[in-house]
C-alpha cells in the first residue's frame, strides 16, 4: 500500500512539474514527452523521383534507428510536360551512428523505401478506357528501396526537451518498381545498374 | 599569379558550382515523367532525318530500309537487332513502328536510342500506345520529335501518323484525317508513297469511328506502296479490307525479327523476313 501511495506521489509531483507556471521553469528541468503526433522533423530535398523540391516532416523511433517521412513534391510543367505534384512517404533504418567530433555524427548507411503518389499527369487513366489488364502498371504510384548516408550538426539543445538541436544533409540512391522490371527483363546485360538509379539531396532540421 | 580576391571570390563560387552541377546531374530526377535528358538525346527524328538526308538515294535506285516494331523493354533484343542489322548490305535506315518505350517515359526513349544510335544508319520512329500514357505525349515530342510527320526519300514519300485512339479516348481526332488527306494527296515529288503508324485499323484499339474513312484515305492515296504498323507483335502482310491496299504488320523486338523491306519501281516490294 505504501509502495502505491509513493508511486502516486511521485507521479503527481511529475505531473505538477510537467504542467508548472513558468515562473518556476528552470534551465535544469527534465525533458517532457511531446505530444505523439508532434513531427521530430522538417526535411527539404530535391530529386529521387519525389520531385524539384520536395517538403514535409517526420517522425522517428525506436532510438532515432527508424524514421518515416511525408513529403509533398512539385515539379514545373517544362520539365515533365505538366506540373505534377508528388505526395511521398519514406521508411528508413539507420543501424549505424559514428561520432566523427563532438558535433558531427555520420550514419554512414540508411536503408528504406518509399511509395509515392502522382498527381497532374497528361494521360492518366478514366474510367473504360482500358480493360482491366491492358497496362499492368499504374501511371501515377511508384514505390521503390533506397539507400543514403548522413551527416549531422549537433547544436545546442532544445531547452524544452533537453535534446539536441540537429542539422542534417543527406543523399540517397533508389530506383522504383519499373526501372527495376526493364532491368529484371534484361538479364544479358542490356541495362546496367547504373541506368536505374535517381539520386536525391536534403537537409533535415530536428526541433 | 591569382591574387587574393580571386581566390576568395572562387571559394565563394565553388560550392554553388557545385551545385548547379549536381542540378544538371542526370540521377537528380525530379520524377520518373521528368523528361529531361541531355541535348544529344532531344529532337532525334530531326537529327536522324539529317543523317539520312546526307546520304541521298539517286532517283530510280532500289529502296531497302529495315520494319520492325514495338521496342518497348527489350534492350538485350535491341543489342542483337543492331548487331545484326549492321551486317545487312544497302539499308538506307530503320523504322521502328511505335512503342519505343514501355511505360512513357523519357529516361526509357533515351535506354532505346542509346542501343539504336549504335546502327550504321540513322533510324525513325512513330508514336506508340505505349509512348503515350503519363506524360509520354510530352516525353516522345521532347526527345524524338512530331507525333505526325512526312518525309521523302529517293522515290519514296514516308507519312508517320499517330493512330493510338484508345490513348486519346476515342475523340475523333486520332488519326488527324484533317492532317492525313492532304499530306496523302502529294506525293511531293515522289513516286511512291508508304504509310506507316503503331495501331493498325484493324484492332480495335484504333477509333471506331475513324476506322472507315481511314481505310477510305488510303485506298484513294496515289501511288501506295503499303500501310505499316506495329503494335500486334506479330509479322503478317495481308490485304484486310479486299480493297487493293496492302497492310505489313511489324515482328515486335521480342520475337527476335524484324523485315528488310526493299522497294522499287511504281509500287513493287519485296519482304525478307530476318532472325536475330
Amino acid at each position: 500500500m505504501k509502495k502505491y501511495l509513493l508511486s502516486a506521489f511521485l507521479l503527481a509531483a511529475l505531473g505538477a512539474q510537467a504542467a508548472g507556471p513558468p515562473d518556476t521553469a528552470g534551465a535544469r528541468r527534465p525533458p517532457v514527452e511531446r505530444p505523439w503526433y508532434r513531427p521530430s522533423h522538417l526535411v527539404l530535398q530535391t530529386g529521387g523521383g519525389l520531385g524539384m523540391v520536395a517538403g514535409g516532416a517526420g517522425y522517428e523511433f525506436a532510438k532515432d534507428r527508424l524514421e518515416t517521412d511525408v513529403l509533398i513534391g512539385y515539379v514545373p510543367k517544362r520539365f515533365a510536360g505538366s506540373t505534377l505534384s508528388l505526395a511521398s512517404l519514406k521508411f528508413m533504418y539507420s543501424p549505424f551512428r559514428l561520432r566523427v567530433a563532438e558535433q558531427v555524427q555520420v550514419l554512414p548507411i540508411t536503408v528504406g523505401a518509399y511509395f509515392s503518389y502522382t498527381h497532374g499527369t497528361l494521360n492518366d487513366e478514366i474510367k473504360g478506357q482500358y480493360s482491366s489488364d491492358y497496362y499492368w502498371f499504374s501511371t501515377d504510384t511508384r514505390y521503390g528501396p533506397l539507400v543514403g548516408g548522413r551527416v549531422t550538426y549537433l547544436t545546442a539543445p532544445v531547452p524544452a526537451t533537453g535534446l539536441p538541436r540537429k542539422l542534417s544533409v543527406y543523399y540517397e540512391l533508389g530506383s522504383n518498381d519499373l526501372y527495376l522490371a526493364s532491368y529484371l527483363n534484361n538479364r544479358n546485360g542490356g541495362l546496367g545498374i547504373g541506368q536505374l538509379l535517381t539520386l536525391a539531396l536534403g537537409v533535415k532540421a530536428d526541433f | 599569379m591569382p591574387s587574393l580576391s580571386f581566390l576568395r571570390r572562387c571559394s565563394r563560387v565553388a560550392p554553388l558550382a557545385a551545385l548547379l552541377g549536381l542540378a544538371g546531374c542526370d540521377m537528380l530526377e525530379f520524377s520518373p515523367n521528368d523528361h529531361r535528358v541531355p541535348e544529344e538525346f532531344t529532337n532525334l527524328t530531326r537529327k536522324n532525318l539529317a543523317k539520312l538526308q546526307a546520304k541521298p538515294l539517286p532517283a530510280g535506285d532500289t529502296l531497302r530500309f529495315v520494319f520492325t516494331g514495338d521496342s518497348q523493354q527489350f534492350y538485350d533484343e535491341a543489342e542483337a537487332l543492331v548487331a545484326s542489322v549492321n551486317q545487312q548490305p544497302g539499308i538506307s535506315f530503320l523504322v521502328v513502328a511505335g512503342d519505343i518505350s514501355d511505360f512513357g517515359l523519357g529516361r526509357e526513349m533515351r535506354w532505346v536510342d542509346e542501343k539504336l544510335r549504335r546502327l550504321y544508319m540513322p533510324y525513325v520512329t512513330v508514336v506508340g500506345n505505349h509512348d503515350l500514357v503519363g506524360n509520354g505525349r510530352e516525353a516522345y515530342q521532347h526527345i524524338f520529335g512530331a507525333l505526325d510527320y512526312s518525309f521523302v526519300y529517293g522515290d519514296t514519300k514516308f507519312t508517320m501518323v499517330d493512330t493510338n485512339g484508345r490513348e486519346y479516348n476515342f475523340n475523333g481526332q486520332v488519326p488527324n484525317l484533317g492532317w492525313l488527306r492532304p499530306q496523302l494527296a502529294s506525293l511531293d515529288g515522289a513516286r511512291r508513297q508508304v504509310v506507316i503508324s503503331h495501331v493498325p485499323p484493324t484492332n480495335e484499339d484504333f477509333d471506331p469511328a475513324l476506322r472507315t474513312p481511314y481505310v477510305q484515305t488510303l485506298r484513294e492515296a496515289r501511288g501506295l506502296v503499303f500501310e505499316m504498323n506495329g503494335h500486334n507483335h506479330s509479322s503478317s502482310i495481308s490485304q484486310p479490307y479486299n480493297d487493293g491496299v496492302t497492310y505489313v504488320n511489324s515482328d515486335a523486338f521480342s520475337e527476335r525479327h524484324y523485315m528488310v523491306v526493299t522497294v522499287w519501281g511504281d509500287k513493287q516490294f519485296r519482304i525478307k523476313r530476318v532472325a536475330f
